[in-house]
């Protein structure tokens, strides 16, 4: 039933068949890893490793081997929560709002895009549930039945939100990206040599037949997650900004936070594809399925993304100028003027300014140029979530506990490692899963005959 | 009729067998298999593979499970025969004196199952409740003596005599030194006793016997800061060599040339309780006003109504020049002096105006310790007939009266071979005298020399014998701290370790060893050795029967103990006779001007460690300093314009050079209100043999700070605090320094709220703006804060205008709640621990005023005139605006800090556990056990107050301040959990102490008064500026706080509903 225009471009060049996209896109799962791959997978490794030291580090010693102190309470760790948060948004904005529009040209995108979700949503559990003092009593934040008698947790608080929002996000974008892995497995199954290979990818592909009734079943829940993930994809980062929103702390106690929170979401979730889908188009040789034409579309999201956010910023602004409150207004000019101005001013070049060459389309086009901005995309929005979260914490009400906070070896090292255990996901899944979506690909070709 | 029927169980019922009859009868009727059971047959091979599985798994089960939890072995040690007095759980309190300064305020000390945990102020005490007989007296004691409880639980005191180093036993260490003493007599060589000033006496009469038996043998004092000046100018003006009483509360002016009588002039607790009686404004009262004139921002400096910077080094001419204005309004002799000794805002001669007017109420006071300035003094209250008003030379203190000459003497003495025995009791002149390398040779010269040092100090490492004294709670003694007040010293436990109380020593060597008294109690108890009764308790008592006579002398010296102190009727003071004639000082002061440019070094004691003599002390290392807010170091004070000009900032260090002497690399603070051309450095610090804590060579600790001693000038006849001439330069290297509060300013907030007495006369609310509009809730109001609640609302005030910022609260607070010591590398991180702060904000004099008169501004002018300032000052009022003009003129504001215990508090909505949670009593308590340790409540608290345990700090090497054994421990309050790592705390309002109130009143089955629940630090407030209560009490002094017009809540306009009401902050900066 698909009608092919004549006129639009097509969404994957190089005039591919139905055989060579499966011939391509399985061969990294066929053949042996390539040597780039090993040196990559190695290197990422090592930092999956320095992740688990540090956090064995801080659990056998203490959270004081981070450097945070009596007022700020949280620094990069909640930085680096809140920026993978967010990172993991473009997956699902991808996959979930983008089928629902019926923007075709997600397709050769969506499955990495769901895969990075999913795993910068792993890296940023870790923040939330390393940062407790107690982590061995972590599951106490669960309203779990218990035999203490009233022992419940508080719903009033934001964090239990968090935990409900994180978890639900989770379990959904995992469904959603298994699902529609499960006819690309049986694939895999039909084609692997291997005898473990037979068995495991039989064992995921449920028992895919590839029926007419299969796929009908396939496309109905497909649409159903979609649907699910929809409000996931406003309410994951709204939640996690009413962590801020609803505190009384000057610079976080924002009514515009949600909307703003989510706009970076998507911004920085985009900014992170870009870095991801460059790298591995030029890599795996995918030119001819993630085009420039993907590359220019998510561009323009991160131009118009990055510009919602820039707006915020300066509404933040006018709100603390307009609001009369000396605590507010000191909290803004403290971030642009105050000693961590530097970090202030990153954030803004790097998420307002910078996104702004995407008006050229040579900036658009180009992609060792996207992939620098990206970087700093990627860059700006890490400041962001360390200018909310340090500099209102530094100088809040009373002046006489305003400090200065920087980071510990400790906690640079969890950054770093969430960074290795992030890619050292990715790379286990372009070697073992197809990295793009094989058969959703088929049904856009040009040329399916 | 029915037919008869008859049931049978079985065939053998029916056929009447006979064993089965038999059978019958026995309650049960087969055979148990009792035999086999205790026989253990089962367990034999003939038990059935099933019954073999079972008791296998079970047997593995079982001894699975028991293994699993590694019993840990805990000592405790049950009564065999409980003491009638104790009873586990309640504490008992007895009165005893405090140890850790010759001024010897009165104690009330907590035992806990025999074990001194904490230290209060004996309100019975005239010392600790400032000369208040009244039955409502309250007792205070400062942060230095409530920390001392902690050198109790040092296990680096000594656990054995020494004899050249290495432990020996009493017995041995007695026999040598008294042979070695009877050598030197015999021989005709000298022995000296070096002690503290010291009034037991009790003690005295100990050396007394001492030097009786050994006729060569002489007593001298000598304390390591010393009031020769003050005592040298008695002698000579009155012939009394003795320092007068003074009494703060019956001035009515008070001017103060650089004495920090508050923080730690001769007896602060004391001057501070009396001080604060005229300074809290009450309608148709008048309130004090205190000048201060200065170079270091003292504590006393920061509560001054009105503070000049001063060099220290002309102190003598503005003394002088007031001395000359007063002595020409009252028909005087002018004392000639060249220069003139005026400061900026004519202050002398305002300050002049002001004492004349004020004549007889008013008194003047220096920290100097030259005796000549001191006699200036005394001219100037002669004059003004403030003795016999505001000093009392009748009934004087005692407590120091030590002079420094006589150390010199001494040491002259030793090298000349006069003198060749010394018994240092308690002193440690080889670390705190500035001549301490030449007494420690002299001592390698000794024939004979003992320490009574309880650790191995500089002196004791340096002596052949250290006889280490008990610690005061250790002890009997007693004290006479004025003139006709007695306090007594009883001991609170047994010795912890093998030492003996010094008192004891000296009299083992005089009138030999005094066996144990057994204890009265022994018959009936059974008790080891240990447990009797010291020797000196029986000496103790053969002395007060003199004073006290014979009748009922029993009953009458225990009520002594009991109450702790004895006090007699004051004697009436009457106006001495004086006839000093000062002519002659003139031209001895013109020669000690500083000149231009010279730069002056003001040697001064920290709040916390004083002399340095509890070096070994964390609590007084951990305690911030009031002004500068550093802990665990000394540095030196900067004024802006000298860092300025040098280059030097916050972070990097300074040589200083002064009369030979060197110190390299010390740390800088730049101290807002230092006098320009003056720089301050602490006392008391750089220990080389303090312990763990305090630095030590030998065990290779690191020193804490630099040791000042050495800078002492000595004089003929007093070492000077003030250094005059040093050349400073910029250090090498940085250094940082642990602050506890950097940010100095208050951004224009109204957090702290000050007005003038004149405003406040006017207005009661004056200063204290009224809360902003639109305070909206949208939760309901609990049930315990609405009108006509039964029930308690607890809540506390804190008069801003009565605390003086000394520190006491806050280690009073850290000892009753177990809060841990972090040391100086987690205070740079930024993680004090301590519940209670007191945050310190400086504001210069911006409306220009120095005292208000007739429209006399001084708006950008320097107070001190110094080379090169104006220009100075002109480079930086373009760079940085008008506000380095003022630097050196602070004002400073003291603001308590601690959990304010909101209504509405945002630390409770955000945990996600519910592990901190409202009282029904309008607390806001912490669930330790329930608390999983995100810290957002910490996050979202305004007020700061909240501390995460970022480490175990308890048993952590990393932490070991005392904490980290088994006898530290002992200090530990067990009403209060000692917190793990990974959970928040904060203040509590003392909730062990609430609890245990209510408990109380319960058992008596009555309601609770109001002022029985006292919180730690508002025990401990020598100002008594801090007031806990209930609030749904309505005559509650609480209740009428909370009306005060004063009262304002810190961060009103969150509408967090804070229980802690602060009264506004009133200066008497009008001349009166």
């Amino acid at each position: 039933m698909n009608h092919d225009s004549i006129i639009r471009q097509p969404l994957v060049v190089g005039g591919k068949t139905p055989t060579d996209v499966t011939a391509d896109i399985s061969r990294p799962i066929l053949n042996k890893p390539s040597t780039s791959w090993r040196v990559g997978f190695v290197i990422s490794f090592i930092f999956l490793l320095l992740l688990v030291w540090t956090i064995g580090y801080t659990v056998w010693t203490g959270i004081g081997v981070w450097n945070i102190n009596k007022s700020v309470m949280w620094g990069w760790d909640i930085t680096n929560f809140v920026f993978w948060v967010g990172i993991g948004h473009a997956g699902t904005l991808i996959s979930a709002i983008l089928l629902l529009f019926r923007q075709k040209w997600r397709m050769s995108i969506n499955r990495s895009a769901e895969a990075m979700t999913i795993f910068a949503v792993m890296c940023a559990a870790i923040f939330p549930v390393f940062h407790m003092g107690r982590v061995w009593v972590a599951y106490w934040a669960l309203p779990l039945p218990n035999s203490f008698g009233s022992l419940w947790a508080n719903f009033q608080s934001p964090l239990l939100w968090d935990v409900f929002a994180i978890s639900t996000y989770f379990s959904v974008s995992l469904l959603f990206w298994y699902l529609g892995l499960i006819p690309d497995i049986a694939t895999i199954r039909d084609k692997i040599k291997t005898k473990a290979g037979k068995f495991w990818y039989r064992v995921f592909s449920m028992g895919w037949t590839g029926s007419t009734r299969t796929w009908a079943r396939y496309e109905v829940v497909s649409l159903i997650l979609a649907g699910l993930s929809t409000p996931l994809v406003l309410s994951v980062h709204t939640i996690v900004s009413t962590d801020f929103a609803t505190s009384l702390v000057p610079g976080w106690h924002t009514t515009i936070f949600p909307p703003y929170f989510v706009a970076g979401a998507i911004f920085s979730g985009f900014g992170m594809v870009l870095t991801l889908l460059i790298v591995a188009r030029k890599v795996m040789n995918y030119e001819n399925y993630i085009t420039i034409g993907h590359l220019e579309a998510m561009a323009k999201v991160v131009m118009l993304t990055g510009t919602m956010v820039g707006m915020a910023y300066i509404t933040e602004f006018f709100v603390a100028w307009y609001s009369g409150v000396e605590y507010e207004q000191y909290a803004f000019i403290n971030r642009a003027t105050g000693p961590y101005w530097w970090a202030y001013w990153s954030m803004m070049f790097c998420n307002l300014v910078s996104p702004q060459v995407f008006w050229f389309k040579w900036a658009r086009t180009t992609p060792w140029f996207i992939f620098m901005i990206s970087i700093v995309v990627n860059v700006g929005m890490w400041f962001e979530r360390f200018v909310i979260i340090v500099t209102s914490l530094h100088r809040d009400y009373l002046p006489s506990s305003w400090v200065m906070y920087s980071a510990s070896w400790t906690e640079i090292g969890i950054f770093l490692g969430t960074f290795g255990l992030f890619f050292t996901c990715f790379f286990l899944f372009s070697k073992f899963l197809p990295v793009i979506n094989m058969s959703e690909l088929k049904t856009i070709l040009k040329n399916r005959e | 009729m029915a037919p008869s029927v008859k049931y049978w169980k079985g065939e053998d019922e029916l056929l009447r067998d006979q064993a089965f009859t038999t059978s019958q009868k026995n309650e049960f009727a087969e055979d148990l298999p009792l035999q086999e059971v205790l026989e253990e047959s089962n367990f034999e091979l003939n038990s059935s593979r099933r019954d073999f599985l079972k008791y296998f798994g079970f047997s593995v089960t079982a001894v699975t499970l028991a293994s699993c939890f590694k019993a840990p072995i805990r000592n405790a040690v049950p009564y065999l025969v409980k003491p009638e007095e104790i009873t586990p759980g309640v504490p008992l309190y007895y009165s005893s004196t405090c140890g850790a300064c010759a001024t010897a305020c009165g104690v009330e000390v907590k035992t806990r199952e025999g074990r001194p945990i904490k230290l209060d102020g004996n309100s019975r005490s005239l010392v600790s409740n400032g000369n208040d007989r009244s039955p409502e007296a309250k007792g205070s004691l400062c942060a230095v003596g409530q920390a001392s409880i902690l050198s109790l639980y040092d296990n680096e005191r000594l656990a054995n005599p020494l004899k050249k180093g290495s432990e020996s036993d009493w017995t041995t260490i007695d026999a040598e030194i008294s042979k070695s003493l009877n050598d030197l007599a015999a021989a005709g060589s000298g022995i000296a006793i070096v002690s503290g000033s010291n009034h037991s006496p009790s003690t005295l009469r100990t050396i007394a016997d001492f030097t009786g038996k050994y006729p060569t043998a002489r007593h001298i004092m000598w304390d390591s800061v010393s009031y020769s000046g003050i005592l040298e100018a008695n002698e000579t003006d009155f012939g009394k060599k003795l320092i007068p009483s003074y009494y703060f509360d019956r001035a009515q002016v008070i001017v103060s040339f650089g004495a920090d009588f508050l923080g730690t002039w001769i007896s602060p607790v004391e001057f501070t309780k009396s001080y604060v009686r005229n300074r809290v404004p009450a309608q148709g009262k008048e309130m004090s006003k205190h000048i201060q004139f200065e170079s270091n921002l003292s504590l006393t400096g920061t509560n001054a109504d009105d503070r000049f910077p001063m060099k220290s080094g002309n102190e003598g001419i503005y003394l002088a020049a007031l001395y000359n204005k007063i002595a020409q309004a009252k028909g005087g002799k002018q004392i000639p002096v060249a220069t003139s000794g005026e400061l900026a805002g004519n202050s002398i001669a305002q300050t002049a105006e002001m004492l004349l007017k004020n004549a007889g109420k008013s008194l003047v006071i220096s920290g100097s310790n030259d005796a000549k300035l001191q006699m200036i003094v005394n001219g100037i209250n002669m004059m003004l007939g403030n003795y016999g008003q505001t000093i009392d030379l009748d009934n004087h203190s005692n407590q120091f009266k030590a002079v420094d000459r006589d150390m010199d003497t001494l040491l002259a003495d030793i090298n000349s071979g006069k003198v060749s025995g010394v018994i240092f009791y308690n002193v440690n002149p080889v670390y705190s005298h500035h001549q301490g390398k030449a007494i420690k040779e002299a001592i390698g010269k000794l024939k004979l020399s003992v320490s009574t040092a309880s650790s191995k100090d500089e002196t004791a490492s340096a002596c052949a014998y250290v006889c280490p004294d008990n610690h005061f709670l250790e002890s009997w003694s007693d004290a006479e701290p004025k003139a006709g007040q007695f306090h007594f010293t009883q001991p609170v436990i047994s010795p912890v370790f093998n030492t003996r109380q010094a008192q004891l020593s000296l009299l083992s060597w005089s009138v030999g060893v005094l066996s144990p008294e057994k204890d009265p109690m022994a018959d009936k108890q059974i008790m080891n050795q240990r447990f009797q009764t010291s020797p000196f308790y029986t000496y103790m008592q053969t002395v007060w029967q003199e004073k006290l006579g014979a009748e009922n002398f029993q009953t009458r010296f225990n009520q002594c103990l009991h109450d702790g102190v004895l006090t007699s009727e004051p004697k009436t003071t009457v106006v001495p006779a004086y006839a000093s004639d000062l002519t002659a000082i003139g031209s001895y002061l013109d020669s000690t001007v500083s000149k231009e440019g010279q730069i002056d070094l003001v040697l001064y004691q920290k709040v916390g460690l004083r002399d340095g003599a509890m070096a070994n002390n964390p609590w007084l290392h951990e305690l911030p300093d009031p002004m500068s807010k550093v802990c665990w170091d000394n540095y030196v004070t900067l004024p802006k314009s000298l860092a300025v000009s040098k280059g030097i900032e916050l972070g990097d260090t300074v040589n200083i050079k002064a009369g030979g002497i060197t110190l390299n690399n010390v740390p800088v603070i730049i101290q807002p209100g230092q006098a320009n051309g003056t720089i301050g450095l602490a006392l008391g610090y750089g220990r080389t043999a303090a312990g763990k804590v305090g630095g030590s060579t030998e065990k290779a600790v690191d020193t804490v700070g630099v040791n000042a001693y050495p800078l002492f000038q000595g004089t003929s006849s007093s070492r000077s605090f003030v250094v005059r001439g040093v050349e400073v330069s910029k250090g090498d290297g940085t250094y940082a320094l642990a602050q506890t509060q950097t940010h100095h300013t208050i951004e224009g907030r109204n957090h702290v709220r000050e007005a003038t007495f004149t405003d406040w006369k006017k207005n009661p609310k004056a200063g204290n703006d009224e809360p902003k509009p639109h305070m909206y809730t949208v939760w309901q109001t609990p049930e315990y804060r609405r009108k006509g609640a039964t029930g308690h609302l607890w809540a506390m005030a804190i008069d801003l205008n009565a605390c003086t910022g000394c520190g006491s609260c806050v280690v009073s607070c850290s000892i009753e709640n177990n809060v841990p010591i972090v040391g100086r590398k987690e205070i740079i991180l930024r993680r004090e621990m301590t519940w209670l702060r007191i945050d310190r904000y400086y504001s210069f004099s911006n409306d220009g005023t120095v005292i208000k008169k007739e429209n006399e501004h001084y708006e950008g002018a320097y107070l001190t005139k110094e080379k090169g300032l104006e220009a100075l000052d002109k480079e930086l009022s373009n760079k940085q605006g008008a506000a380095y003009a003022h630097y050196e003129h602070v004002k400073v504001v003291h603001q308590p800090m601690m959990c304010q215990h909101c209504g509405q508090a945002p630390c409770e909505t955000v945990c996600p556990v519910l592990a901190t949670t409202h009282s029904t009593e309008g607390i806001n308590q912490m669930t330790y056990n329930r608390c999983i340790g995100t810290k957002y409540c910490g996050n979202n608290c305004p007020y700061k107050v909240r501390r995460f345990n970022w480490y175990r700090y308890n048993n952590n090497s990393n932490f070991d301040y005392h904490f980290n054994n088994e006898l530290g421990k002992m200090v530990i309050n067990p009403d209060v959990t000692v917190r793990t790592r990974g959970v928040m705390e904060k203040c509590s309002f003392c909730i062990q102490k609430v609890q245990e109130g209510k408990l109380r009143a319960k058992r008596e089955k009555r309601s609770l008064n109001d002022g029985e629940v006292k919180t730690a630090c508002q025990r401990a407030c020598p100002a008594n500026a801090i007031v806990f209560g209930d609030l749904n009490d309505e005559q509650s002094e609480i209740t009428k706080l909370y009306r005060n017009e004063r009262g304002f809540h810190v961060l009103e306009e969150l509408n967090v509903q804070s229980s802690v009401k602060y009264l506004t902050k009133i200066r008497n900066t009008e001349t009166v």
